[in-house]
């Protein structure tokens, strides 16, 4: 009994080290950090500051904009990823030609890396560029110096960029989850004359409800951690800084200010469990959701 | 005829989305090819020839080989170590019982759980402390053992009956030898998803290895991309070239194993 126990230790250590090591100590240490005024710049001047770096937070202006623009860019971004995930996971469901070609085209950007797909609509959107000519072309005015250096595009740009970047993926997800479905209930509503409609509403969708709230689940934590479209495309100018750019910037490059990013690791920690756990609570109840 | 003008409309839209979602890789390969120094404008998408310049110049004016080496380097170490470490993790989860493993199996649902990038600024100091920061070590420790891996294994192993161990064991093997000659082979379908998801997510990523490391000569080809976009006036021949380095490896390998990728990255999710 004891060597078994000795040997589950053994197997189960690379394990262990790394919880420890690479995220339990981390996630504790910068909790402590985040009730200091750790700086990286004078480490050795430290003290105790409580819960004042979270008050602090709630009235600096630019912690609030990024809090605002990662609430738009999730809240924008998610139910089109869904829904268009969805329509192209019905359609690509059904056999056509070309059928294989169309799923792994759209799955494609999904695999590539961020930094690449934000360089190549960092061109896109430029002044003058693609995106800017189809504008012109269809009569619509684009931003004087590209989508990416304007307020009032430049955040909504990235947020198209990245439903572009994500539909493929989430698409596959509901395929898997269609496969699930029976034929045979689609044969006795046949039977029963139900239209196109009728069998969406009734079958698909309602069978179809815990992949979806799985893909709301992880969707969500991905999207709240929105960086590197960020950091590569405008390095969170024109109104587009996110949490965990301001995280970034605040904690490691202009004023070095770890305590107080922390504490903001922090706030983005408690809203995407909040989150997450909200949706859970959706995908244990046991009434119908729609 | 009404059908027929319904599928002819199906197929527009079909091609529409086509045309949306493959458009910018392909605007990304034709820039790559374009003489350095024309425009980058849809007239030229025609107009300039094919030239292989910015990739010459991305060869002999910048470290990009290098990042490609160092990008290749720590994706196939780290997609090896969580092959071996997930298994004998997953394997000790599954086969073991005790109070120890419990804890552990909840620990790799919560990291699953946590949000990795508010780790930014401790894993930064950590690896400051550890003197592991600027060295390929904090490019590769941090992620050798990943939760989805333990959990993909885990799972799956729970599903094989434990026979085939029993009997190597009363034919007098070795817990090591029968981890690696028995149970390992049978697990051949869930490591190569964990294999290629964690090589895809390794490939690609970009928040961890650019804030881990300083030195030019340790930067992962999407950290050197980023490098090369702010370093100087934008030349987009050589960017795209840059890019188009970063994708084809994964587009290769798309190509090959398509539908072992597809149920690779999907895999995850399917489970729950």
């Amino acid at each position: 009994m004891n060597r078994s126990l000795a040997k589950s230790f053994g197997f189960t250590l690379p394990w262990s080290l790394t919880f420890l090591f690479i995220w339990l100590f981390p996630l504790g240490y910068a909790f402590v950090m985040g009730l200091t005024d750790f700086n990286l710049l004078r480490p050795d001047e430290t003290s105790w500051v409580g819960f004042e770096n979270y008050r602090a937070l709630f009235f600096d202006e630019d912690f609030i904009k990024s809090l605002k623009n990662t609430f738009i860019f999730v809240i924008g971004t998610i139910p089109i990823t869904t829904i268009i995930a969805l329509a192209l996971a019905l359609f690509v469901n059904r056999t056509f030609k070309g059928r294989a070609l169309f799923r792994s085209a759209c799955f494609l950007p999904s695999i590539t890396s961020m930094v690449v797909i934000a360089l190549i609509f960092t061109n896109l959107y430029q002044r003058g560029g693609y995106i800017a000519g189809l504008c012109s072309l269809i009569g619509l005015t684009p931003p004087l110096h590209g989508f990416l250096f304007d307020r009032s595009t430049a955040l909504y740009s990235i947020m198209a960029m990245d439903v572009w970047m994500s539909v493929g993926y989430y698409m596959l997800i509901f395929l898997a989850g269609l496969k699930s479905i029976p034929d045979e209930l689609y044969e006795a509503a046949d039977v029963n004359g139900a239209g196109f409609f009728r069998k969406l509403f009734s079958i698909t969708l309602p069978l179809l409800k815990p992949v979806a709230l799985f893909i709301l689940v992880i969707n969500t934590i991905k999207s709240f951690q929105v960086f590197v479209e960020i950091f590569v495309m405008t390095k969170g100018k024109f109104d587009t800084s996110t949490m965990v750019y301001f995280i970034y910037e605040i904690g490691l490059t202009t004023t070095l200010q770890s305590g107080y990013a922390s504490a903001a690791a922090y706030v983005l920690f408690g809203i995407i469990a909040l989150f997450s756990l909200a949706q859970f609570a959706l995908l244990r109840r046991k009434q119908p959701l729609w | 005829m009404v059908k027929s003008i319904l599928a002819l409309l199906k197929y527009a839209l079909l091609a529409l989305v086509l045309f949306i979602m493959v458009f910018p890789l392909a605007w990304m390969f034709r820039v790559s090819l374009m003489e350095m120094g024309s425009s980058i404008s849809i007239e030229n998408l025609v107009a300039s020839g094919i030239s292989f310049e910015a990739y010459a110049q991305l060869f002999s004016g910048t470290n990009t080989l290098k990042y490609f080496f160092n990008s290749a380097f720590v994706g196939i170490t780290v997609t090896v170590g969580n092959i071996l470490f997930c298994f004998m993790v997953a394997y000790a989860l599954a086969r073991y019982r005790n109070l120890t493993n419990k804890l552990l199996f909840a620990s790799v649902v919560m990291v699953l759980m946590i949000p990795a990038h508010i780790l930014v600024v401790p894993l930064y100091l950590f690896a400051l402390k550890t003197g592991i920061y600027d060295t390929y070590w904090s490019l590769i420790l941090p992620w050798m053992v990943q939760p989805i891996g333990i959990f993909l294994v885990k799972q799956y192993i729970e599903n094989i009956p434990p026979s085939m161990e029993e009997a190597a064991r009363i034919d007098g093997a070795g817990e090591f030898r029968i981890l690696f000659q028995v149970v390992m082979p049978m697990c051949k379908p869930a490591l190569a998803v964990l294999a290629i998801q964690v090589f895809f997510t390794n490939w690609n990523s970009f928040l961890f290895p650019y804030i881990l490391t300083n030195s030019d000569s340790l930067k992962t080809l999407p950290v050197g991309l980023a490098h090369l976009q702010g370093f100087q006036a934008i030349d987009w021949q050589q960017l795209m070239a840059g890019s188009a380095i970063a994708v084809l490896p994964v587009l290769i390998l798309f190509l090959i194993m398509q539908k072992q990728i597809v149920s690779g990255i999907t895999a995850g999710a399917i489970k729950q």
